[in-house]
């Protein structure tokens, strides 16, 4: 019982971390139905540059807004320079301009950085805690802290604020919000601003999590927060949330009790593959 | 002169739509633009509107060149479209949707009075407040978009097509409350319509467009005792 309750509570880190992740995912298909395969790529990069500001300043509070601002930068350059002028193409026109971000930057990283693991040796100022004899380490806890926060405040702009209702009412229908007064190009460069400084918390968190960071560990959440949106339903933000969580904690007991040889990350496209087949609108997705 | 648009072309492409049209609408005025489906109504709105760009021609609004600036700034100067088929936001609330008509406009007291006063015009946006857009009837979606456009006190009203899709009894009670509008609150309106009896009726003056180019115009009055348009457009 207790072996189960910690790795549910792994699980749920894991999955909190995918949620961070496929969140920019998903608010960047709501509003310009694009597969954002480089948002993973903005994610290796939230790590780095967090990785280069901790060991120059040794403040992880510098590292993280230090590289929030530089993702949020990086990915409005991306959206101006790449997705934009793509847009009056068929969707498969910017997804290969996507793909093509995503392996540049990951060369970028290696030239950089070089193509060796680096260790991310912070200490996150969390207190680790123990609750009828399971013990949450400060990393948990962190993760767990630094997610609720994040979604919290995303929920909260997007229900709450003008900003949040002018995103909605853009992703909804462009052309029109814009009749009303909305800029709607300005919406969608703060749609990527707000999802790409969030890669760069989940980006920082993987690697003080693993203690690893590298050029191709946007690799395998690439593909993975892929499945993960049509899981939650195309455009879904609580649904990827939801999807993320469920995996994570899915695959993390498939590891811990299933003796079968499956790869942990075949899970996602086992479950994308049973949603399109079942339930092709996702999890929370509308009809559409 | 609220609106004068001098020599507009419109083009899809290679396609051109409108071949040079021009006209104009006073301050105050209820003007309509009457043709057959795809004769280019919807393509001259949206291209005042900012939705779909000219290719040449002049669209002076206030006396200023309008033509090249964005939708949103239109928005902001004092232009409002309700669209063709209503296009409410469908899952924004009632409220929330008007909310938008408000977006970027910051004055509380004279919002609570423009609520109030277009809840009284439409009580049944007030009933349903709360409610998911696309749950509302199409009647009731069409109200919302005449209200969605009213609320931050426009200086002109486009209406793209708002009879089509209703019933009949609410094609006249939509016609109403714009006639209303703008003979009792003096909002000027530009409104485009197959339905050529109903707009003939309400506005003061009329163009009817034929295949992208104005073949007609004149006081509405007039053009209802026209041989030529009541044989091809009231069907009389």
């Amino acid at each position: 019982m207790q072996l189960f309750l910690e790795q549910m509570l792994n699980g749920l880190a894991i999955g909190a971390i995918y949620a961070l992740i496929t969140l920019g995912l998903a608010l960047v298909y709501g509003i310009l139905r694009i597969l954002h395969v480089a948002h993973a790529a903005i994610y290796t990069v939230g790590a780095y540059v967090g990785l280069a500001i901790f060991s120059s300043t040794h403040s992880l509070a510098l590292s993280v807004t230090g590289s929030m601002l530089f993702c949020a930068i990086l990915g409005v350059l991306i959206e101006r320079f790449v997705y934009y002028p793509l847009l009056k193409f068929p969707p498969y026109v910017p997804l290969i301009g996507s793909i093509a971000c995503l392996l540049a930057i990951e060369e970028l990283c290696r030239m950089v950085a070089g193509p060796y693991i680096l260790s991310f040796p912070a200490e996150l100022p969390f207190p680790s805690f123990t609750i009828g004899g399971i013990v949450i380490s400060s990393t948990l806890s962190a993760v767990y802290g630094i997610s609720a926060g994040v979604l919290l405040l995303l929920w909260i702009i997007t229900t709450k604020t003008e900003l949040g209702l002018a995103m909605r009412a853009t992703s909804q229908d462009m052309a029109i919000a814009s009749s009303m007064g909305i800029n709607s190009h300005w919406i969608i460069s703060v749609t990527f601003m707000i999802g790409s400084a969030v890669a760069a918390i989940a980006g920082i968190l993987v690697g003080i999590y693993y203690n690893q960071v590298y050029p191709t560990m946007g690799a395998v959440p690439a593909y993975k927060t892929l499945a993960l949106i049509v899981v939650g339903g195309l455009g879904s933000v609580p649904g990827a949330v939801l999807a993320s969580i469920l995996l994570g904690i899915a695959e993390t007991l498939l590891i811990g009790y299933a003796g079968i040889p499956l790869p942990r990350d075949a899970l996602a496209f086992i479950a994308m593959i049973a949603v399109l087949l079942w339930r092709p609108q996702g999890l929370l997705g509308g009809r559409r | 002169m609220l609106l004068d648009v001098q020599d507009l072309h419109i083009a899809y492409r290679d396609i051109e739509a409108v071949h040079g049209v021009s006209f104009s609408v006073e301050e105050g005025e209820l003007v309509s633009i009457i043709g057959a489906n795809g004769a280019g109504k919807s393509s001259i709105l949206n291209s005042l509107m900012g939705l779909v760009p000219a290719r040449s021609g002049t669209i002076r609004f206030r006396g200023e060149d309008i033509s090249r600036i964005p939708s949103h700034v239109r928005a902001r100067i004092g232009i409002r479209i309700v669209p063709e088929r209503a296009r409410v936001f469908p899952r924004l609330t009632v409220r929330e949707n008007l909310r938008i008509g408000l977006y970027g406009i910051h004055e509380p007291a004279k919002e609570k009075e423009r609520l109030a006063w277009l809840y009284e015009l439409f009580p049944i946006l007030e009933e349903r407040s709360s409610q998911y857009a696309v749950t509302l009837s199409g009647g009731e979606q069409q109200q919302l978009a005449i209200a969605r456009a009213l609320v931050s006190d426009p200086k002109l009203l486009l209406v793209d097509e708002v009879s089509m899709g209703l019933m009949p009894k609410l094609v006249d009670q939509v016609f109403e409350v714009l006639q209303h509008l703008n003979r009792e609150r003096g909002l000027t309106i530009l409104l485009v319509e197959q339905n050529a009896l109903a707009s003939l009726e309400i506005s003061r003056r009329c163009y009817v467009l034929e295949t992208g180019r104005i073949q007609f115009e004149g006081a509405s009055e007039v053009m209802r005792d026209d041989p030529r348009i009541r044989e091809a457009y009231l069907g009389l």
